[in-house]
């Protein structure tokens, strides 16, 4: 299912030489819209849900919708990126909350 | 090579002493990784205290110090001094508040201050064990500078710069170089003739040699940053070549007569024009407007140089330049909306430019005060104050020069016409200082008479062939009409407008005024200074001044003695997306040959705001990078804060870090439960670091800095609410508090309000309960 962009949220990295979701989708399918120069999905059968436009963002502004196989309404699967860790919160069909924190090496 | 850091407790002779307990803590501090030597001395900022650290450095035992004492606000300079004598880097020494905010504002908590000042000193080390050291840097400049404009305020910048050796390309959109000064008759307050100061400047301008002066050009496009500005110029044709001798055989034979303004006739002026009284450049100039052209060519034929040349073209340079200053002066208000006074439209209405004009021996009426349309003599003269200024519907603001200009120009008048009625009609004299003189004379000795009214019409008397002007006195009440053969306007400035700097910012009168008081010359682009009229109405007294303050901070830019350190780009982490570029409020950052980010250091003022937005966190100011954050918030342990929730805030260095410490030393209690990191401004906090702080279990994160209007970088706390927004946003979907993050302004003296507002972000999260990361 393709990434959902918040339009209040994206500022489609105004003036940047690229928009960050777009430079880092493996894809190569987010695109800034011509007319209100925000971000969306060129492609939604092509969209595999790397969710890495979801961690580049910076301002926050996109959201997995989860595949109907994998979790209905309100399943959701909510990435929050620190200096060198990462948090993945995981809210199932049933609305129980999970919450996975791993280290990483990104700084 | 492992760091040896060395924590340094002080006493504060007891201040600190008797509220935790040092030995206690240090004990403790050095257990922790990284630290080598863990002290306390009864006064760090003592010759004793200062000596222990510096023998510690100088022996090798440490190569990083913490100092646990007062406010890093206070003392700057006895620690820095500290590590330069000892060679110790400035930025391998880390400051830790255990007084104002600590034991100044907990004296009643003992235990929670003790474990906050634990929770503050492992910050400090866990900040420090990844630190590196850098050296200020200079970049190459070739020490030349370009001056817009060559009026007074130009002339003066250029002279003061090029006498300290600095190359100086001037350039100036009119034939001729003196401006608006050059035309004038007089000056206040002395009186002399302005051509007089003009040539004593440009002589020593002429003297110097770096000076090179480009007449009939405009600035077309400004590129770079300050060090490394490329400036496009583009030249009009002068159609006369340098061989001209000035001997105006041209200016006899040209038969269109140009004149000086709308309301005056032709004088002396043809569409070929000389320098008149103040001869810089001494070559004549064909006016393009009026000239006819080659079908003419009088003047070819008869110019014993062979010096026109009607053929030449324009000509585009492009120069390379470290620093710019802006002096491109202004224009009169135009006189013509004023639709009630009849400028343009009526016979002897006239502006106080016009007045100028009509004053100087060589004007259409040789100096005499006669009407210039029909040449009656001129028995009342009329000055009307304020014409188009103070006023809604024309200019809202008050240009200052005005009044004392007429006041000056009652002088002309009695000095031509000594039996002259000269009325005057205003609404407030404004001569501050000495130049109440004028105003004396103006009453007391010509004889000149004040009504108090703003005239609400100029009308024309057909049968009598004079002006009415009619107002209300409102100091006694009554209407009057004033009969005269002159009315003068005394209208406003407005700036001239240069397109290629259209994008520097302007306040509400249009002027280039800067940012206010603190830094006046120098706006947001830097390398870019304002000096003269263009900055804000003046008189050429404070042109002249406003031109050497230019020119001093010119001078200090192109001097390059770099004393900060520009914010470090990690490239292997950089993935060029240039959010640093764009936010960057003084253009310091731009774009190199690579395509990476490259930080002016002439240009950087230091605010952080590019590592604020960096959403991979690779470029940082000194003490910022992503480790040293981490190492921070990882050192602080949130469950030891007794089940208070536990508190991280970022505090802007400029209003709200001295808030919180002014509130300690006045003795305001609030809970020990908040850790505090000081940021030059709230624009250089990370979004990333916040989260850290959430995924780490801190209960609540603050950020707190200047009320947004009075952000001393513009626009560090609106960049800050709207990152906060964002974070709140993303925070309410993962199910997490968003209230959890609040963004707080505060001024530097509000230290009793952000302690309430602090409290009761507290009693919020107590509320809210503990942060669901906690473990």
């Amino acid at each position: 299912m393709p990434p959902k962009v918040n339009l209040q949220k994206c500022d489609g990295c105004r003036a940047e030489s690229e928009a960050l979701c777009v430079q880092i989708c493996p894809g190569d399918l987010m695109a800034l819209d011509e007319n209100n120069g925000k971000a969306y999905c060129r492609s939604a059968r092509d969209c595999w849900d790397c969710m890495s436009c979801v961690k580049a963002c910076p301002n926050g502004a996109i959201e997995t919708r989860l595949p109907y196989q994998l979790g209905y309404y309100p399943a959701k699967l909510i990435p929050l990126v620190g200096s060198n860790k990462i948090s993945w919160t995981v809210v199932d069909i049933h609305g129980k909350v999970e919450r996975f924190t791993f280290k990483n090496r990104n700084d | 090579m492992p760091p040896k850091i060395g924590v340094y407790l002080c006493h504060c002779y007891g201040v600190i002493g008797k509220i935790l307990d040092l030995e206690k803590l240090s004990h403790q501090a050095g257990k922790w990784r990284g630290v080598a030597v863990s002290v306390h001395c009864p006064a760090l900022c003592s010759d004793d205290g200062l000596e222990v650290i510096a023998e510690d450095v100088r022996q090798g035992r440490v190569d990083r110090v913490v100092v646990g004492a007062c406010s890093p606000a206070v003392h700057r300079d006895t620690f820095l001094r500290l590590a330069r004598q000892v060679g110790l880097n400035e930025h391998f020494l880390e400051r830790c508040n255990l007084r104002e905010q600590c034991t100044r504002a907990h004296r009643d908590q003992p235990a929670l201050a003790m474990a906050k000042a634990r929770n503050l000193l492992k910050m400090a080390v866990g900040r420090l064990s990844p630190a590196e050291s850098f050296e200020p840097v200079s970049s190459s400049t070739s020490r030349s500078v370009l001056v817009v404009g060559g009026g007074i305020a130009g002339l003066t910048a250029a002279e003061n710069l090029a006498r300290a050796g600095v190359n100086v390309t001037l350039v100036e959109k009119s034939p001729f170089l003196g401006g608006k000064v050059a035309r004038l008759h007089r000056y206040y307050p002395r009186f002399c003739s302005p051509r007089c100061g003009l040539e004593v400047l440009m002589a020593r301008l002429l003297a110097t040699g770096r000076v090179t002066v480009h007449t009939l050009t405009e600035v077309t496009g400004v590129r770079g940053t300050a060090g490394n500005f490329t400036v496009e110029l583009l030249k009009q044709p002068r159609y006369v070549k340098d061989t001209c001798t000035g001997c105006g055989a041209c200016l006899e034979v040209c038969p269109v007569e140009v004149a000086p303004s709308a309301v005056l006739p032709p004088g002396r002026q043809r569409a070929i024009e000389g320098p008149g009284l103040f001869p810089y450049p001494l070559n004549y100039a064909v006016n393009r407007v009026f000239c006819r052209g080659k079908s003419c060519s009088r003047c070819v034929e008869v110019c014993p140089a062979g010096a026109i040349d009607l053929d030449q073209e324009e000509d585009r340079l492009r120069i390379g330049v470290d620093a710019i200053i802006l002096a491109a002066g202004w224009e009169p208000y135009d006189a013509g909306r004023i639709n009630n006074y009849g400028y343009g439209r009526l016979p002897g209405v006239i502006t106080n430019m016009d007045l100028e004009v009509l004053a100087r021996p060589d004007g259409p009426t040789g100096g005499q005060l006669i009407r210039p349309h029909d040449k009656k003599p001129v028995r009342r003269v009329a000055f009307i104050q304020c014409a188009g200024s103070r006023d809604k519907q024309h200019l809202a603001y008050c240009s200052g020069v005005c009044c004392a200009a007429t006041l000056k120009q009652i002088d002309y008048v009695r000095a031509v016409a000594p039996e002259a009625g000269i009325f005057v009609f205003y609404m407030d004299i404004r001569t501050p200082g000495n130049l109440e003189e004028l105003y004396r004379r103006a009453r007391e000795e010509h004889g000149a008479v004040f009504i108090r009214g703003n005239p609400y019409a100029v009308e024309w008397d057909p049968v009598a062939e004079e002006l009415v002007v009619t107002a209300d006195d409102t100091l006694s009440g009554s209407r009057v009409a004033v009969r005269a053969e002159l009315v003068v306007l005394a209208t406003g400035m407005v700036p001239c407008a240069v397109p290629a700097f259209e994008r520097l910012e302007k306040d509400t009168t249009g002027f280039i005024t800067g940012h206010l008081p603190c830094s006046p010359i120098e706006v947001r682009r830097a390398g870019i200074y304002v000096a003269g009229c263009a900055q804000e109405p003046m008189d050429v007294s404070t042109s002249v001044k406003s031109a050497l303050a230019a020119a001093a901070e010119c001078l200090a830019t192109i001097q390059n003695q770099s004393v900060a350190v520009p914010p470090v780009v990690e490239r292997h982490k950089c993935d060029r997306c240039g959010r640093c570029v764009e936010e960057c409020p003084y253009g310091a950052c731009s774009f190199d040959t690579d395509g990476y980010p490259a930080v002016n250091p002439l240009a950087c003022r230091g605010c952080g705001i590019c590592q604020g937005g960096c959403p991979l966190r690779c470029i940082y100011l000194p003490g910022f990078s992503s480790r040293e954050m981490a190492g921070l918030i990882e050192a602080v342990d949130p469950g030891s804060m007794d089940e208070q929730p536990c508190v991280l805030a970022f505090l802007c260095a400029n209003d709200a870090y001295p808030a919180l410490d002014l509130a300690g030393t006045r003795g305001t209690s609030y809970g020990a439960n908040i850790l505090t990191v000081r940021v030059p401004c709230v624009g250089a906090v990370n979004a990333g670091w916040i989260n850290d702080a959430l995924l780490s279990g801190i209960d609540g994160v603050l950020v707190v800095g200047c009320r947004t209007t009075e952000c001393h970088y513009g626009r560090g706390t609106s960049l800050a609410e709207s990152r906060v927004n964002n974070l709140r946003e993303t925070l309410q979907r993962m199910l997490v508090e968003p209230e959890r993050v609040q963004v707080l302004t505060a001024g530097i003296e509000d230290g009793q309000s952000l302690v309430a507002a602090i409290k009761r972000f507290v009693k919020q999260l107590q509320e809210l309960g503990p942060n669901p990361f906690k473990e």
